[in-house]
């Protein structure tokens, strides 16, 4: 990310200088940083509203409820998982329900547990491996947030990306569960 | 309409649950304020570089240099910044996204595209360091080929859902 964020701003700073620009740089960085002060705001009254209603879906047992639902599939993703199968199903059906914030400390103690019983430490198992996988193409059922955000913006129609942006993620978790599963295959029979 | 259906089966399902729904709710939105106060640094960083980027017309020739090849793949160059940011980090793809948004409305061609592949994609390499930092993984396998493939999927999904559902 560093490297990312370097980039943007060396070669911003070089052009504007090459360019005789030099004196919009300062300019243009402080109307940035402005920015995201007025961005934050639009932002604070998605996340004050889904945060809540996303906390009464918790706590209505939404959560344990899907991931309940999604616990035969998992059976299939890790199967050595062991002890560490309900944090995992916690994890990804918090995610699933776009609780960033509520999946990650379960995500974290299914990486504890499953590291416990790893017989080569500083080597991913194949569960580690899967369950990032998974969370990488990031299958989210509704996205609070993005919709928030495109309200905040304006937008006549906040919720017309919904359907698309959910094809388009789950696309993206079949390639993953897909390509996961080739490779933890021969990875078992070695075993 | 759909969201507003969504709304009322979550309030119905809750008080069936008996969850007290106002305490819910302020309890999950008091948490909203210290997640925008733990972002707003990496949103000025990103606001500020991407401002710079484009004020200073590093952006424009890097778009003119790019366009042959965007045009042959069939991205918009005004996506770039987006996609280049979005592995690395959720808050630098929001700046990103807002910034889209301002100048060309989040109902634009380019504001829609952007929304759906934001929303299909997910910051792999925060997730995979904060995961595997954790229990001091340092050989990672399959994890990150498979993660950048599911990436370059919902791009080309996303891509092609969005010019499905808006023609464009």
């Amino acid at each position: 990310m560093n490297v990312v964020i370097l980039l943007f701003l060396t070669v911003g700073t070089v052009v504007s200088i090459l360019s005789g620009r030099a004196d919009g740089v300062l300019t243009a960085l402080q109307s940035g940083a402005a920015d995201a002060v007025s961005n934050a705001l639009r932002l604070s009254g998605a996340y004050l509203l889904w945060m809540g209603l996303l906390n009464i879906a918790k706590e209505a047992g939404l959560v344990r409820a899907l991931s309940r639902l999604l616990s035969p599939a998992l059976r299939l993703l890790f199967p050595d998982a062991g002890n560490a199968k309900e944090a995992i199903s916690l994890n990804l059906a918090a995610n699933m329900l776009g609780m960033g914030n509520a999946a990650t400390p379960y995500g974290l103690t299914a990486m504890r547990l499953m590291n416990e019983r790893n017989p080569h430490p500083g080597v991913a198992v194949n569960g580690m491996c899967v369950l990032l996988a998974v969370n990488a193409s990031c299958l989210e059922l509704f996205p609070a947030t993005l919709v928030g955000l495109r309200a905040g913006f304006g937008s006549t129609r906040p919720a017309a990306i919904v359907l698309p942006t959910l094809l388009s993620s789950l696309a993206a978790t079949v390639a993953a569960v897909a390509l996961c599963l080739v490779c933890i295959r021969p990875c078992r029979s070695r075993s | 309409m759909p969201v507003a259906i969504l709304i009322l089966l979550l309030l119905l399902y809750a008080a069936a649950r008996r969850v007290n729904v106002f305490r819910a709710f302020c309890d999950g939105a008091a948490q909203a304020l210290p997640l925008l106060r733990s972002i707003l640094p990496t949103l000025a960083l990103f606001s500020a570089a991407m401002s710079l980027f484009r004020e200073s017309g590093a952006f424009d020739r890097l778009t003119s240099f790019l366009s042959p090849a965007l045009d042959l793949l069939g991205v918009d160059a005004r996506l770039v910044p987006l996609l280049l940011v979005r592995p690395f980090s959720g808050s630098g793809a929001i700046a990103a996204l807002s910034d889209v948004f301002a100048e060309y409305g989040p109902d634009s061609g380019v504001g829609l595209t952007a929304s759906v592949l934001l929303g299909s994609s997910e910051t792999i390499f925060y997730t995979l360091a904060l995961y595997f930092g954790s229990v001091g993984i340092k050989k990672t396998r399959f994890t990150v080929p498979v993660a950048l493939a599911a990436m370059l999927t919902s791009v080309v999904t996303g891509l092609l859902f969005s010019s499905l559902f808006f023609g464009h």
